[in-house]
């Protein structure tokens, strides 16, 4: 049975695709069987991400209103064997889809894949309802700036009302300079906020603009200081401990979260 | 003549089950006007007519009343046949409860308690008639607004109204009190912008300002009197 995982975050822009491009690759090169499912109908975008617009030739909706079976609309990666991509249809809007028909949507692949990944539109209309209908797990991104985190803590809400079970948390495009500044939100003072278990902590990279414009998911960059912070969300999602990575000027966070409660714990 | 009490999904009205209907019209039209906005409106409002008849243009002139306010109309609850018929033609949801007593309390409601144990966050509104003691934060964006007095263990970093049906005399108290705004019956404050101590405080009417000031120095004005 597949892991249905929806990545979605309220405020737009903030790093969804990016996110569920980058988990994706990293899950299937550990071998994972990995479909993305883009619910982001009307503004498709991870086939751009992934280098597979070019391969399209059904989509989500045609999947849903019968014209065609799933496995002739899932585009193998060109990569990875193991990983599959869903299109969402560019031309139609929202409204072709509801979410009954993602549910039954997941049914159906969730006998192929180890993993699900769905990309949510940003917002909290029928789009995001229907992106996290069939989601067993629910990753939220925010940035750290005050309108995302604002956003972020209203899906939180949304999430938690739908008893999915907690939503863990991804802070993208940290800068640790300006936080240390003061000129940024920290992750300390995000986690404070949402109240969520962070899953990952992703810096501002530049390799994700190239990465992007190439096609192909930065954690295939050794280089790439963000592919490898995606690559440790993946690792955590399988279940492995992984340190948080130091990004020297905020160290808080880890502490709270991983080490001081399970340290006072054991004390008593 | 009239009971307002919070409810799971919004707020429940009790009318008195005698009472002449104008009188009743009438007492509605005050408390809503003393809720100031924000405690009725975009509430969610069940009626309860207990055994009364309503006809047709009495329940008009109330659905107008409370859409004028702010409300949406939830349901009505009432064990009378004939009144269940109207509201359904009204385009209500009707339920039949009968009351464990006729008459309305009033007085002591706004001493009833909820305790929440959760965050309130961005976007969700927690509406009470009497105290709200919650456990967790109010993150910005998240709304508390009650009758009586509100207290926070934790930050209260959006809005309360505590008061909310004008009773001046209510608290907000919070370990750390930095929300966006505050009120108290009528009056409204916010916080100013040098920031916000972490101490806990009390925030509460003095003539016709809200006055925060840290708890220690509340209790020791308290132990005074
Ligand atoms: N860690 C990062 N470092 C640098 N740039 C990033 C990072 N994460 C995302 N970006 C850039 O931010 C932009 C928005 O990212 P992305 O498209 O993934 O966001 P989204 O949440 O899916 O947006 P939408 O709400 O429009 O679907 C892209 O240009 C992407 O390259
Ligand atoms: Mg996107």
């Amino acid at each position: 049975m597949a892991r249905v995982i929806t990545v979605t975050s309220g405020k737009g822009g903030v790093g969804k695709t990016t996110t569920t491009a980058n988990l994706g690759t990293a899950l299937a090169r550990y071998g994972a069987r990995v479909a993305l499912i883009d619910a982001d109908i009307g503004l498709r975008n991870l086939d751009v991400v992934m280098g597979l617009e070019n391969r399209i030739v059904y989509d989500l909706v045609d999947v849903i209103e019968g014209r065609a079976r799933v496995r002739q609309a899932l585009i193998k990666d060109k990569r990875l064997p193991e990983m599959y991509l869903m299109p969402a249809a560019q031309t139609r809007d929202k409204d072709a889809v509801n979410a009954e028909d993602m549910i039954a949507l997941a049914n159906e692949m969730h006998t192929d894949f180890d993993y699900i990944l769905i990309d949510s539109p940003a917002g909290i209309e029928s789009g995001f309802r229907n992106a996290i209908a069939c989601a067993n797990e629910v990753l939220i991104v925010t940035t750290p700036e005050v309108p995302s985190v604002r956003d972020a803590d209203r899906v939180v809400g949304l999430v938690e009302a739908s008893e999915k079970g907690p939503p863990r948390l991804i802070i993208n495009r940290i800068k640790p300079r300006l936080v240390s500044r003061g000129e940024m939100l920290s992750v300390d003072e995000v986690v404070e906020i949402l109240a969520i278990e962070p899953i990952g902590v992703v810096p501002e990279d530049e390799v994700i603009l190239s990465s992007t414009n190439r096609g192909e998911a930065a954690v295939f960059n050794a280089q790439s200081i963000a592919g490898r912070a995606f690559d440790d969300i993946a690792r955590r999602l399988r279940g492995e401990e992984v340190p948080f990575m130091d990004m020297s000027e905020q160290p808080g966070v880890l502490e709270r979260w991983f080490g001081g409660l399970f340290r006072r714990r054991a004390k008593a | 003549m009239i009971t307002i009490k919070g409810a799971k999904d919004g707020l429940q009205v009790q009318i008195d089950q005698t009472a002449d209907w104008d009188a009743i019209l009438s007492a509605l039209r005050t408390q809503f006007e003393h809720g100031g906005s924000s405690f009725f409106a975009g509430a969610r409002l069940t009626l309860d007519i207990g055994n009364r008849r309503v006809d047709e243009q009495q329940l008009a002139d109330v659905l107008q009343l409370m859409e004028h306010y702010g409300m949406r109309p939830g349901s009505l609850l009432t064990t009378e046949g004939d009144s269940r018929a109207v509201a359904r033609a009204a385009g209500l949801v009707t339920r039949a409860a009968s009351r464990q007593n006729n008459n309305t309390r009033n007085e002591h409601d706004a001493e009833d308690g909820m305790l929440l144990v959760r965050t309130v966050r961005s976007g969700q509104v927690i509406r009470y008639h009497g105290n709200v003691t919650l456990i967790g934060d109010v993150n910005p964006g998240a709304e508390v607004i009650a009758g009586g007095s509100v207290v926070v263990w934790g930050r209260l970093r959006g809005m309360v109204h505590a008061g909310a049906l004008g009773r001046a005399e209510a608290l907000i108290c919070a370990l750390e009190l930095r929300p966006t705004q505050l009120r108290i019956a009528s009056l409204i404050a916010r916080t100013p912008d040098d920031g916000a101590s972490s101490v806990p405080e009390v925030a509460r009417v003095q003539g016709d300002h809200i006055i925060v000031e840290v708890w220690e120095a509340y209790r020791r004005t308290r132990a005074d009197t």
